[in-house]
């Protein structure tokens, strides 16, 4: 039986949701059952009108420029491909907090890059509960 | 295996995930095992130092066999027995 991964993003800054990718790409690479949780501002992150051109890190230590030529150098792709492909290779459902889609955009999974499903808080507690390994970034 | 002997292995599949970052190269090898028969090897090259640590370790925990590492010249030739 594969073991279960729970990745929760609850940041928007391109520096952690490239991390939850790189993550969620090895529990991948290892067969895991794999769910991600979009919270606050991971939900943020995946909003379709926003994605593909957010390169912005989130932490105030840390600087984009520089961000942005280390990923170039090392041909890091941009992080939502991380995603993309973990679900094209993998066992992996998205799931949006129903709360913060609403805050951002809608509760429309569609409005969502790669959103299977719609959640309260209670699955994903029931899910990180019932995981062999439970991340939040 | 001794150096010798990797480097007289005709591996089913070559990957060549040189150039990219982890997990490219992991993520390779798991997509190009697929394609490997059974007790055939793969041979993966990476240019990602990490890499060396990461795909003796996926190897083990998927039940393959782990052959060995050539060092060669800006990069790495990583061998992989499939195994099951």
């Amino acid at each position: 039986m594969a073991k279960k991964f729970v990745l929760a993003i609850v940041s928007s800054g391109a520096e952690k949701l490239t991390a939850g990718g790189i993550i969620l790409s090895g529990a991948v690479a290892q067969d895991m059952e794999c769910k991600v949780f979009l919270l606050l501002g991971g939900a943020y992150g995946f909003r379709k009108d926003f994605a593909e051109g957010h390169r912005e890190v989130g932490d105030a230590n840390l600087k984009t420029e520089e961000f942005l030529e280390g990923i170039k150098r090392a041909n890091v792709p941009h992080w939502l491909e991380f995603y993309k492909k973990a679900k094209e290779m993998g066992n992996v459902k998205f799931y949006l907090c129903g709360t913060a889609g609403k805050i951002w955009k809608s509760a429309e999974k569609d409005d969502f890059y790669l959103v299977d499903q719609v959640c309260g808080i209670g699955e994903y507690i029931t899910s990180a509960e019932e995981a062999d390994l439970s991340v939040i970034i | 295996m001794t150096e010798q002997e990797l480097r007289e292995i005709k591996a089913d599949k070559v990957v060549d995930a040189r150039g990219t970052s982890c997990p490219g190269p992991l993520l390779a090898a798991k997509r190009s095992i697929a394609d490997v028969p059974v007790g055939g090897i793969m041979e993966v090259l990476s240019s990602d130092p990490g890499t060396n640590r990461d795909i003796p370790l996926w190897a083990k925990k998927m039940g393959y066999e782990y052959l060995g590492t050539l060092e060669e010249p800006g990069y790495w030739r990583i061998f992989v027995k499939k195994t099951k």
